[in-house]
């Protein structure tokens, strides 16, 4: 014990005590010199030492001196230790009777002394499950533990532990969520799990796709493909549309662990949501096959609508129907005007000449499938078409091509189509006579077909179609025309000759229409005319040329998919919408919505309306990865969209990563571990330097005890004694 | 075999038709091009009556182009002057002032799709027809002027390769014309192509052209066809697929 020890903590104020301690040592000193006469020198410095002593006792007292000690304490840490049960530990493990997970539990809870036991005996232990989510378990739940789900993260849950615990421990294969922060203070201590050495597998780590491909455009997409254990091994990868084989190409890795991007390129042909695939076929000795293919759906849209018309003569017809085409920022137009007949007479030479040879052989033998409408105006054909040229026509409607046949003089080339495939083709009948009328002039009206047509309705109200069109200005030109069974007249003669002026119909993939008149420029005059806008003729051209190829924007129902591919186990949500014709408000239950899993199984989907009049929201649970086919029904019409889910393991990379595990593991201060390890033994090691150390101090009062009082209580009996016996009292 | 009194009756039949209704009905019997000329009051709207003859000829005879033989007249306020292809305009003398009516009928008619081409016969810049003629285009588009038509312009390409405005008389060496965007919906001449146009029933020109004679007036077809050739087909010429061809030729 040193002075330093010692502290005091006065009862009463300084100045008080001090003042007493005069007071007191005064008294003593008048006593003394009273009592030395009496009692001769030595008795009275008995008494008054006897006196002084009380009083120091007392002063002592009300000072309040007290011993302090310090002591350093030493605290058991608190352990987190992470298990990671994301899907790569369901992996087969280490031993090959297991998995990785059973490979972490087994150090955990098997051999003679458990890990897990001897953990739980010197430290505060606490377990946590790494998947999705860090999810905290009891010691009890650890054998029945099932590995399953996405990599967990684990920067997010040392994040989460740090201020309750000092030390962490994490078995795991490396196949998680890591950000390198500088702010981590809970080391980790890494247990790595799995085999590096003797994993093989082959996946399909990264697709680099467009969202979105033009028709006729090549697309290319980067495949990134990864490698374990297959070093100078030759792979095909194969693109595929469905079961269609797009491309292949093959890869080879220079390294047991390597990566390798191979771009495959393929020219989308028709428009719509394509379902595409990538794949390595299994090999031998893979671990994991579930990420050789990967699924992914490509939409293919037109850049512009490609349009080919060719006119037999300059007119006013072709002039405004250029006007039109050159009007819409989406139409690419390319026409030729046969300026001049073979019996014309031109008298001039050609250098004075504007006049080009028209293209034929290149455009229908080469070049027609490039466009998405071919369109004859008023065209003399048999002048500058040979029969192998109509039959690339048929070939080119029947692949999904458009085709229009413009009215005029020339519209049946005076029956020359007979027996063509144009004839086969139009959704109206040729006859050899002539055909074609401009003695008079005929105003239009709606069919009941064209009532509710997307080229003629051009609104939702009928009233409104009906009188617009019975308002046109008449044509002075029309072709005397006979449907087929399979074309739909849209627009007749109001005159009640049923004369269709427009019909359309489908052949093959392609679809057909025919204009019974080279007047049609009239209908937009006529608007004007009246002091009227010019936008019905401008819209019925535009509706022509969209419903003719296809437009999507002219469906009946349409379908706006989510943005994002969807991943299994995410609800997914579709939005659809209807047309008014096919769509009532006060006939709900009109609009069904099926869903088909990858396996052709129904399954359960809502549909709910949005609270806009034909709008829907569908949504179901993806179950599985894979294609789903999607099923809009309505009362006159239905579509089928495909929408691709993600596999659980689709892009899976799951080879046991101890390197990773070991930087990780360095950069928060821990420490990487080996399964040869005594861990325990590293692990205590370890929480030693981690270990929390305080200092207790501890404060002793020196005055407030009994032998003080005891003390002062003799002395003050003392004194009275010998004052007695000295004759004092 | 017809009588007598029949033969008579439709004979009269046939005068009273030829002398009470000269013109053909406009909404009857279109063909794919004819003239529309327009009268207005004032000065002198047809100075050149045979021209449509000739140039209708060599129009079917050089082109695929399926004419009228025969002009149809109409004046802006004629509620069927829209379903005119082909508006012409011509005269030699100052004339009134359209009314406003008739500037914003004319007005929508050339901003909607119209076509008028419009000739000075007199030839005399500044006087007379054309500073009339000047005067109203600036009260109908203000914000649009008569301007000289580049050598490139499609008038020049859309038949003929031809600079060469030809005419009955050589005035200018160049069209000028009003355009919208991409289409020049009104194209106007001092040098009098009708004139060189104008045939008498015998098959004779009707006026010599000065200087250049005949091949001024081979000129003036091939322009009245060019003209024409535009009016339906617009700027078709300048589609890419015919540059190579055109410049080609032209030695460009």
């Amino acid at each position: 014990m040193s002075l330093r020890q010692i502290t005091i903590t006065p009862v009463f104020p300084l100045w008080l005590i001090f003042f007493l301690l005069f007071i007191g040592l005064a008294a003593t000193i008048i006593q003394y010199r009273l009592i030395r006469r009496r009692l001769g020198q030595h008795r009275a410095l008995a008494l008054s030492f006897l006196r002084l002593g009380v009083i120091f006792l007392l002063i002592s007292f009300a000072l309040n001196p007290s011993l302090v000690s310090r002591k350093e304490q030493k605290i058991s840490p608190s352990v987190a230790v992470f298990l990671d049960t994301s899907q790569s530990m369901g992996l087969k493990g280490l031993a090959g009777n297991g998995s990785r997970l059973d490979e972490a539990k087994a150090i955990l809870l098997k051999g003679s002394t458990p890990l897990l036991k001897s953990l739980a005996e010197k430290f505060n232990v606490r377990f946590y499950g790494l998947g999705e989510s860090l999810r905290s378990i009891e010691a009890e739940e650890l054998p029945s533990l099932k590995a399953g789900g996405k990599e967990g993260d684990l920067t997010e849950a040392l994040e989460k532990l740090a201020g309750k615990n000092s030390l962490a421990i994490l078995l795991s294969d490396g196949n998680l969520k890591w950000r390198d922060t500088t702010s981590m203070d809970l080391p980790l201590m890494v247990v790595p799990i799995g085999n590096p050495q003797g994993y093989r597998d082959i996946l399909i780590k990264a697709v680099k796709a467009p969202a979105m491909a033009f028709r006729g455009r090549e697309v290319v997409i980067d495949v990134s493909i990864k490698g374990y254990g297959y070093k100078g091994v030759t792979l095909p990868v194969l693109l595929k549309d469905g079961i269609k084989l797009l491309r292949a190409k093959s890869i080879s890795f220079n390294d047991n662990s390597a990566e390798v991007t191979v771009p495959l390129s393929f020219t989308p042909e028709e428009v719509g949501q394509r379902n595409l695939s990538i794949g390595i076929p299994p090999q031998f000795g893979e671990s994991l096959t579930s990420n050789n293919t990967v699924n992914l759906s490509l939409k293919v849209v037109r850049d512009k609508v490609r349009i080919l018309m060719i006119s037999g003569s300059p007119s006013l017809n072709y002039r405004f129907m250029r006007m039109a085409f050159k009007n819409d920022p989406s139409i690419d137009l390319l026409s030729f005007v046969v300026l001049r007949t073979p019996s014309d007479m031109i008298n001039v030479p050609l250098q004075e000449q504007s006049l080009i040879p028209l293209p034929v052989e290149t455009l229908f033998s080469k070049e027609l499938k490039d466009f998405d409408l071919l369109i004859f105006d008023n065209l003399p054909s048999h002048l500058y078409l040979k029969p192998s040229y109509l039959e690339s026509v048929g070939d080119f409607v029947r692949g999904g091509g458009g085709f229009a046949m413009i009215g005029g003089p020339n519209l049946s080339d005076e029956g020359r189509y007979i027996g063509t495939p144009i004839e086969e083709i139009l959704p109206v009948r040729l006859i050899e006579k002539e055909d074609y009328r401009r003695d008079s002039s005929w105003r239009v009206r709606l069919s009941r077909t064209g009532k509710a047509h997307p080229i003629t309705r051009f609104s939702p109200d009928e009233g409104y179609s009906i009188n617009l069109w019975q308002e046109m200005p008449p044509l002075d030109g029309i072709n005397l025309l006979v449907p087929k069974s399979s074309g739909n007249t849209l627009l007749e003669r109001n005159d009640g000759a049923f004369q269709p002026i427009l019909t359309v119909g489908t052949y093959g993939k392609g679809r057909v229409l025919v204009l019974a008149t080279d007047y049609s420029w009239k209908w937009y005059m006529g608007m004007v005319a009246r002091g009227k806008e010019n936008w019905v003729y401008l819209r019925f051209m535009e509706r022509m040329v969209r419903w003719l190829t296809k437009d999507s924007s002219l469906d009946p129902v349409q379908i706006i998919l989510p943005e994002k591919t969807g991943s299994v186990g995410e609800e997914m949500e579709i939005r659809i919408k209807v047309r008014e014709e096919d769509f009532s408000p006060n006939r709900r239950g009109t609009v069904s919505l099926s869903i088909f899993n990858p396996d052709g199984m129904k399954v359960g989907s809502r549909l709910k309306a949005t609270g806009q009049a034909g709008e829907y929201l569908g949504s179901f649970l993806a179950e599985k990865g894979g294609t789903y086919k999607l099923k809009i029904e309505t009362l006159n019409s239905h579509l089928e969209e495909y929408l691709t889910i993600a596999g659980p393991m689709e892009d899976l990379d799951a080879a046991p990563q101890p390197e990773r595990l070991r930087m990780i593991s360095a950069s928060t201060g821990g420490k990487f571990l080996s399964k040869d390890d005594d861990l325990l033994k590293e692990i205590e090691a370890y929480a030693e330097r981690t270990e929390s150390h305080f200092i207790e101090v501890r404060n002793s009062p020196l005055w407030g005890r009994l032998y003080v009082l005891v003390l002062i209580l003799f002395l003050v009996t003392a004194e009275w004694y010998l004052r007695r016996r000295w004759g004092l009292v | 075999m017809i009588s007598r009194r029949a033969f008579l009756s439709l004979l009269a039949l046939g005068l009273a038709k030829g002398l009470f209704f000269p013109k053909l009905s406009l909404s009857a019997s279109f063909p794919q091009f004819f003239f529309t000329q327009l009268k207005y009051r004032g000065g002198e709207w047809d100075p050149n009556p045979e021209y449509v003859e000739a140039i209708i000829e060599e129009l079917e005879l050089r082109t695929s182009i399926d004419g009228l033989n025969e002009r149809r007249l109409t004046t802006l306020s004629d509620p069927n002057l829209f379903f005119c292809p082909f508006l012409y305009m011509a005269g030699k003398y100052e004339f009134e002032p359209f009314t406003t009516q008739e500037r914003e009928i004319l007005k929508r008619y050339i901003t909607y799709g119209g076509f008028l081409f419009v000739e000075d016969t007199m030839g005399a810049r500044g006087f007379g027809f054309d500073q009339a003629f000047r005067k109203e285009m600036k009260e109908i588009l203000p914000n649009h002027e008569l301007k000289r038509l580049p050598p490139d312009h499609s008038v020049f390409q859309s038949f003929y390769l031809t600079g060469n405005i030809g005419g009955r008389q050589k005035v200018n060496s160049y069209l000028e014309g009003i355009t919208l965007d991409s289409w020049t919906p009104v194209i106007y001449s001092q040098n009098d192509l009708s004139g060189a146009w104008a045939r008498d029933k015998f098959g004779r020109w009707m006026n010599e052209c000065v200087p250049g004679g005949e091949a001024q007036r081979s000129s003036a077809f091939k322009m009245g066809i060019n003209i024409i050739v535009y009016s339906l087909t617009s700027d078709y010429k300048k589609d890419l697929v015919h540059h190579p061809f055109i410049k080609g030729r032209q030695n460009l």
